[in-house]
């Protein structure tokens, strides 16, 4: 077996890497969606007027966030369908992958709506602004752009965890390069290719979150030294 | 502060040093007092772990009986994903392939493969009763039906060499993913090993029903044979010998190996040897 | 079988396990702490060679995936020579990534010392290794002691992954539960209640202990 890097098998398995690239980004993107809406569902599910459902929200926020992805992954592909609920693999990966980063950009939402300034809260108050109202016009606009740069180092996050939906079958990157080195039984060139891929999207990525970060703050009034 | 900093890279230090694995070879290893390592996937009956990792499954148990007529004794037992099989032994992370493997002209060129063990065929699970009328790869194309298998398993390059379209396959992680994906539907029908298929349908009972193995083309009966490094020649040579000597008087190996559903039936035939299965298969 | 039968049958391997998980992450947070502080020092150092270093090593594992990195120290890393066991693979892959995000975080703290800490330390004359280890990195651990918390939590979900190059830990013996009883809602439920139990009842209020003896020590704290 040879032990250097083979170039020849590099460019051969190159173009199946790509494809799964596809899916990769789509998985992810379709993923944070997910977790964007569920993030605000949670976040809701923290206000209610009814204590209870409050407590219950939190804690299982709470649950979701403090135990591992990949065991989630396992627990909805494996026991779903023995209660009759059959998706499949992609289904249950967008599901957990958005439920699971939900309870993470809850907190996101959370620390952008508290970082409005209070006096925000009371001149709505003194106007006598409905909560809606309120929310609609004043805090929100102000709280979004505070939350961006959060989601933005999320959804980075969460295109690095889509290796993960390979362990339940989702045929995204990390899936192609294992099926594609246990057809040939060479792992040394599709696991480099596919860190290089990841290197190659999530660099750019994540230094315009960085940028967006730090026009966010300049709007805010801090500065970084 | 400086002490935490001290203790902590002690404690490392002795993680990783205490970890490297060497490059001598096999025999050299053990005879260093190293222990043998077993590497399998989960698959049942072929090769699997116990509550205590212990090696089960009739792969197994023709494996240890073997290394128990060349003087081994201990042994450890490391489970791996299929597919990272081959490639585990040969990053030096096991010593032999347990997971019962078909002795393929691919694997050949990675691997070495010891005399064969048994001789095996493949079987496709389908629902009960076999609603599509699904028995081999031909009615898979046929029909568009998506067909389930292992990644790394013998069944992907089959399906590939018969014409199965890869939009219609599905690729899963080893047994457990293949019935985890017959159960939820996700599949119209499984390839793998006969006994694999007769465990499936063991296990849920008779929902699923394993096609006849007659129905696959004939090219599918294969070979088993144990895997290693192919730097590791004189502890294959010397495994080859012994294993001759139990199949000769093959009484104990069947009974062990007949818990698990191995039986005469299984006795490879002295035309279908390593050499030959390397060069066909 | 009921959910007792199946703890009195199976819970034994799974707290074996555990025991694994546990020793993957302790020894992983040490690295990741080492890692995370030297780094960032790094990060901040005058000379362009060290602080390359230091940026591209945080770049390269902040930018790919820890999957990724643990299967490449598993099966391809053998090649280049560095031939680790299981267990040191999946720590040194954990450390290695976690230290990344933790040497940004070190290097934020870093930064947030009040400037006047850094004049007064020059007014007395010291030297400027003096003045980072006497002065500077003592008051770091109030403010970056929150986002290595949540880093810690996060290191301790991400053992899990070490399963996958046959680390037999948690999630390995769940998986292995699993896939011969296909009890698949006990074996795993139980695996995330574990978890669960030992970041919420266990990390987190140690964690808590900490940044509370940091803010003490500094004299941010209650006297």
């Amino acid at each position: 077996m040879e032990i250097g890097f083979r170039w020849d098998f590099a460019y051969e398995i190159f173009p199946a890497l790509i494809r799964a690239t596809g899916n990769t980004i789509l998985a992810a993107g379709i993923g944070y969606l997910i977790a964007v809406f569920v993030g605000l569902v949670f976040l809701l599910g923290q206000k209610t007027s009814s204590r209870i459902l409050n407590m219950i929200t939190r804690e299982i926020v709470e649950f979701i966030r403090s135990t591992p992805l990949l065991i989630q992954l396992f627990f909805v592909y494996f026991v779903l369908p023995q209660f009759g609920i059959t998706l499949s693999a992609w289904v249950c990966g967008m599901l957990t992958i958005g439920l699971h980063f939900g309870t993470y950009l809850c907190e996101v939402y959370r620390g952008a709506l508290e970082a409005v300034p209070k006096a925000q809260w009371e001149a709505c108050r003194a106007l006598n602004f409905s909560n809606a109202y309120a929310y609609r016009r004043i805090i929100l606009p102000q709280a979004f752009p505070i939350a961006i740069p959060g989601m933005g180092n999320y959804l980075v996050g969460i295109f690095k965890d889509t290796p993960l939906l390979s362990t339940i079958g989702v045929a995204e990157l990390f899936h192609a390069a294992t099926a594609v080195g246990g057809y040939n039984y060479r792992y040394l060139e599709p696991y480099t290719m596919v860190g290089v891929i990841f290197l190659t999207l999530s660099i750019p990525a994540a230094m315009w979150v960085r940028r967006l970060e730090k026009r966010v703050n300049k709007a805010q009034g801090k500065t970084t030294r | 502060m400086t002490r935490f900093f001290k203790v902590a890279t002690v404690l490392l230090a002795s993680v990783f040093t205490v970890s490297s694995v060497q490059a001598e070879t096999l025999t050299e290893r053990l005879a260093n007092g190293d222990k043998l390592r077993l590497g399998f996937g989960t698959a049942v009956p072929w090769a699997y772990a116990g509550d205590n990792g212990e090696a089960l499954g009739f792969v197994n148990a023709i494996a240890l009986t073997v290394l128990e007529e060349m003087g081994i004794e201990e042994h450890e037992t490391k489970v791996f994903e299929w597919s990272g099989l081959i490639p585990g032994i040969n990053a030096n992370r096991s010593d032999m392939i347990t997971g019962g493997m078909y002795i393929l002209k691919s694997r050949c060129e990675n691997i070495n493969f010891s005399d064969p063990i048994g001789v095996f065929g493949d079987a496709m699970l389908v629902p009960k009763g076999n609603p599509k009328n699904i028995n081999n790869y031909q009615d898979v194309i046929d029909t568009g039906a998506k067909l389930v298998t292992g990644t790394g398993f013998n069944t992907v390059e089959a399906a590939k060499k018969y014409g199965v379209p890869d939009s219609q396959m599905l690729l899963v992680e080893g047994e457990v993913g293949i019935l985890a994906a017959m159960k939820a539907g996700r599949a119209d029908v499984a390839v793998q090993t006969f006994f694999g298929a007769k465990e499936h349908e063991a296990k849920t009972g008779g929902q699923f029903e394993v096609t006849d193995p007659k129905l696959m083309p004939k090219e599918t009966l294969n070979v088993v044979g144990i895997g290693f490094r192919k730097s590791d020649e004189e502890f294959r040579q010397a495994f080859n010998a012994a294993l001759a000597k139990v199949m000769a008087s093959p009484d104990t190996m069947l009974e062990r190996a007949g818990k698990y559903g191995y039986d005469r039936a299984q006795l490879p035939p002295p035309s279908m040897t390593t050499e030959w299965a390397c060069a066909t298969k | 079988m009921n959910y007792l039968e199946f703890l009195s049958e199976h819970g034994v391997t799974l707290l074996f396990g555990t025991v694994t998980t546990v020793k993957v992450f302790v020894c992983s947070f040490f690295l990741f702490l080492i890692i995370s502080m030297i780094f960032g020092l790094m990060r901040l150092s005058k000379n362009a060679a060290i602080q390359g270093i230091a940026t591209v090593y945080i770049e390269f594992f902040r930018g790919t995936s820890l999957l990724v990195q643990l299967f490449w120290a598993y099966y391809v890393l053998p090649f280049f020579g560095v031939s680790l066991e299981a267990f040191s693979a999946g720590v040194l892959a954990l450390g290695l990534n976690f230290g990344a995000y933790g040497a940004e975080v070190v290097r934020a703290g870093i930064l947030a010392v009040p400037q006047g800490q850094w004049e007064a330390a020059h007014a007395l004359n010291f030297t400027p290794a003096k003045r980072m280890s006497r002065i500077i990195i003592p008051q770091i651990f109030p403010i970056i002691l929150p986002p290595i918390s949540n880093l810690t939590v996060e290191l301790l979900k991400a053992t899990a992954l070490v399963a996958l190059v046959t680390v037999v830990d948690l999630t390995f013996e769940a998986r292995q539960i699993n896939s011969i009883t296909w009890l698949s809602a006990q074996s795993f439920g139980t695996a995330l209640l574990i978890y669960y139990i030992m970041a919420r009842f266990a990390l987190v209020p140690f964690l808590r202990w900490l940044e509370v003896v940091a803010a003490r020590k500094v004299g941010l704290g209650d006297h």
